[in-house]
């Protein structure tokens, strides 16, 4: 049988070691306990008992090996100090190796998205060329028209709902003077442009003193009344639903295919001239400075010295032009342009493709515009259900997603952070007599170890008090004892000279009390209890119980 | 003269019902700080209750105002369910709710579209036909009836607002929402009071305007803009600053289509709007400068 798996109860008896030279005293056998491993005690309590959750990876960066030689020359964006893809030369820690470590892989998906775009139309099947070919014209403008409200809604912080209004009174003049003017293709843009600015100019003004939402809904107001006045006004054709008959750059002799391709591709490089914009706006000093000033803190921003609203009107003015020459490529594209660009339908769709794909990022307002084009035009025999799912994708983005598809990857870092936090104050188990946050207030970090041990001490030692090593104390409190006793006397011995028990002689043979030092020099100890000992054996084995039971207390 | 009480009198009728929905915007803005832009939705969606009462139940007037009333009430619990009791304490609140609310709109217009048709819907007369000659004046029936029911309706809310406790809680989350929430105010369940008392008030607008104007699936979007420009040039918020708007506005619109004619009205409008907005940016009342910011 296994010694150790014996229970404490059992007839275990110690023998004295020194009973063969006739210990004087002392015991010579005594019934007691096998005394457990006092490493088990350690190891118990440095164990690390919390259940470990998968949760993600670490970040997966993309690592070239490199020449030696050439770790730190790098490409870099004339004439900036940019190097594409934030490339870092560095040693690997384990082969000492070179090498180079990508840590922006931005760039890298964009080129392949667009050249996805590009090379699209040879891929499109049979039979749906066209209709393909129309809808990705589409896309190209809209995501162009929305990757400048994004610029508007998100860089600047200016809420207008009144980019289409912009693109729209742009194309419906410019259509109009091409018609009666006669103006070639390529000069509708450039006029859009003066447009743009005027427009925008005149209603970036209210955006000087409204803030967000008043000036939300004003341009609502706005994009309504323009509607209301092209539709009514006989210039611009109240009668035909639109204004058609501008010069286009698309030449009507071309086969059908060709002339979709032409626009399919001119929808494009306008798209990439928006992104080159959004770039340029967002990513530079002006990006920068409103970077500084979000909503509500604009206060702060101004102390600081930056020119929040000259940095917004800036962005607005330059959005503007930027909407006017869309809406002048626009008439340029399809001849002239329809009411519905004024219709409060397009405002929705256009603020879903910003919501879905996330508000103030271009990538989401080109994958938002992709996803709610596709719905809207190449589903187009679906009915009014196609409408409802764009709401419904809208709803839920909105109900579910902080910032539209694009933002899903920080709020599921912050999700899992919180997680993480959750689960970390689980662990906030009383390990040691100290918790961690008062351990910082201590100075004598020895002092927390030393209460760490004592605790751990006395668990194990706590085992050992049963009635047999009681039974063996009051047979003989002096001389050799068992183990298991002889433990717990040299920790009781040990113990601080404060609130430490002594007793007392009343006369020369008794009667003891027992009393408890001050642990202060010159202060008296306190007598603990009024019972009186007559006896030596019968006090000491009085302290020894009175300091069992404090151990089974504590 | 009688061109100008006739232009006046129209006025005074559309100032009241788009006052209606201008109140509705602002009460729910101030008090559960979203920007509802779902009324159009919740306009269209009451005038075919109504149409549906009026054909499956009875043509009573009393019965189509209060199913009117009813599915207004019903929409603005609906919404209330989809968008503020799910994003009210989510980061973003007011963007986010008022992008759901558009959202809504959209599902809900097109929605309506596609079970109803495009077909436009007719209410029968509410008021019956008669009319009322008063210091030399003819006025109509369905004129005073729109008059009389919306300062009915108007007068109804406003006394529950100030007398009951429900309106107690829900002035109180106007004043100051958090602290309205820590002395006991559910925002949860005030949020349902308010959302359904406007959406009936939306409700019996579109029974209103169904007097005028046909109702359509996207019928909804001309009282929604025109109560939301009120509510704007009001000061949102402000109960008695929408109604000062809907008279100012109203007159606007009377005295520009008498002057200038009928397609310079929302021209002249928002001329209006945005040089009382230029002078005070909170509106004609303002009052709540500072009192939602969430």
């Amino acid at each position: 049988m296994n010694d150790d798996a014996k229970p404490a109860s059992s007839p275990y008896r110690w023998r004295n070691p020194l009973a063969v030279w006739g210990a004087k005293g002392g015991n010579y056998e005594v019934p007691s306990i096998q005394v457990p491993d006092p490493r088990t005690v350690w190891d118990e309590n440095t164990a690390y008992k919390v259940r470990l959750h998968k949760v993600g990876r670490m970040k997966h960066y993309i690592i070239w090996p490199a020449n030696a030689s050439r770790l730190w020359s790098r490409w870099r964006w004339w004439p900036t100090r940019r190097n594409p893809l934030h490339v870092r030369g560095l040693y690997n820690r384990k082969t000492l190796k070179a090498e180079k470590k990508i840590l922006d892989r931005r760039p890298v998906y964009w080129a392949l998205a667009l050249l996805a775009l590009a090379v699209a139309p040879f891929l499109f099947p049979e039979g749906l060329e066209n209709t393909l070919l129309t809808a990705g014209a589409i896309f190209g403008i809209f995501a162009a028209v929305n990757i400048c409200w994004t610029l508007i809604i998100g860089t600047a912080s200016i809420f207008s709902l009144a980019s289409y209004a912009v693109v729209g009174v742009a194309a419906f003049i410019t259509s109009w003077l091409s018609i009666n003017y006669g103006l070639p293709w390529w000069q509708l843009p450039l006029i859009g442009m003066v447009i743009g600015f005027l427009f925008g100019g005149l209603i970036a003004l209210p955006a000087m003193r409204l803030d967000g939402f008043y000036y939300a809904l004003l341009t609502l107001g706005l994009n309504e009344l323009c509607r209301v006045y092209f539709t009514t006004s006989k210039e611009f054709g109240s009668a035909s639903g639109g204004l058609y008959g501008a010069s286009t750059y698309i030449d009507s002799d071309w086969p059908p295919l060709v002339q979709s391709l032409v626009g399919y591709y001119g929808a494009f490089a306008l798209m990439v001239a928006a992104l080159f914009l959004f770039r340029f706006t967002n990513g530079k000093r002006l990006g920068r400075v409103l970077r500084m000033a979000p909503e509500k803190r604009e206060a702060f921003a101004e102390a600081t010295g930056v020119d929040y609203k000259r940095a917004r009107v800036t962005i607005f003015l330059l959005t503007s032009i930027a909407l006017g020459f869309i809406g002048g490529f626009y008439a340029a594209q399809y001849r002239g342009v329809a009411f519905s660009i004024f219709g409060f339908e397009t405002v929705l769709l256009g603020l879903a493709m910003l919501t879905i794909g996330g508000i103030g990022k271009a990538e989401g307002a080109v994958l938002g515009t992709l996803i709610v084009v596709v719905l809207d035009k190449v589903l187009i025999t679906w009915g009014p259900i196609r409408h409802i799912l764009i709401g419904a994708l809208m709803l839920g983005v909105v109900l579910f997603l902080n910032n539209g598809l694009y933002g899903m990857k920080r709020q599921f870092y912050a999700w899992r952070d919180k997680k993480k936090g959750e689960w970390r104050s689980t662990r906030a188990e009383k390990g040691g007599e100290a918790l961690p946050e008062e351990a910082t207030e201590t100075d004598d970090k020895d002092d927390l170890y030393h209460r760490r041990f004592d605790k751990m001490q006395r668990d194990y030692l706590k085992k050992l008090v049963c009635d047999e090593v009681i039974a063996e104390h009051k047979a003989k409190p002096l001389g050799q004892h068992s183990e298991a006793l002889e433990r717990l006397l040299l920790y009781f011995r040990r113990a601080p000279q404060e609130d430490k028990y002594a007793l007392h002689r009343a006369g020369p043979n008794g009667p003891y009390k027992i009393v408890a030092f001050s642990g202060m020099r010159g202060t008296s100890p306190r007598i603990v209890e009024d019972r009186e000992y007559t006896t030596i054996e019968e006090a000491y084995h009085g302290v020894f119980m009175r300091r069992v039971h404090d151990l089974l207390e504590a | 003269m009688d061109d100008l009480v006739f232009i006046l009198s129209n006025a005074v009728v559309v100032a009241c019902i788009y006052g209606l929905v201008a109140i509705a915007v602002s009460i729910t803005w101030s008090s559960l700080g979203l920007l509802n832009l779902g009324y159009g939705f919740i306009f269209s969606f009451a005038g075919y209750g109504a149409y549906l009462a009026a054909k499956m139940i009875s043509a009573h007037p009393l019965v189509i105002a209060s199913a009117g009333i009813l599915t207004g009430a019903l929409g603005g619990i609906i919404i209330c369910l989809l968008v503020f009791i799910p994003l009210h304490d989510k980061p973003n609140f007011t963007i986010r709710g008022m992008t759901a609310t558009l959202a809504i709109s959209l599902m809900g217009s097109q929605g309506l579209l596609w079970w109803f048709g495009p077909l436009s819907k007719s209410l029968p007369d509410l008021f019956g036909v008669w009319q009322v000659s008063l210091f030399g004046i003819v006025f109509t029936s369905d004129k005073l009836g729109i008059v009389g029911c919306s300062i009915l309706m108007l007068t109804f809310v406003l006394l529950w607002m100030k007398g009951s406790r429900r309106g107690l809680e829900i002035r109180a989350m106007m004043m100051n929402p958090h602290a309205a929430s820590i002395v006991g105010i559910g925002i949860r369940s005030t949020g349902f009071y308010v959302m359904a008392i406007t959406g009936a008030m939306a409700g019996l607008a579109s029974v209103l305007l169904s007097q005028t104007y046909y109702i359509a699936p996207f019928s909804g979007l001309t009282p929604l803009i025109k109560g939301v420009s009120i509510a704007l040039c009001g000061g949102l918020g402000s109960v008695q600053g929408a109604v000062i708007a809907a008279i100012i506005l109203g007159l606007v619109e009377a005295m520009t289509s008498r002057l200038l004619g009928g397609q310079y009205v929302l021209i002249t409008q928002f001329l209006t709007i945005i040089t009382i907005l230029l002078i005070r940016p909170r509106g004609v009342a303002g009052i709540l400068d500072r009192a939602r910011e969430q």
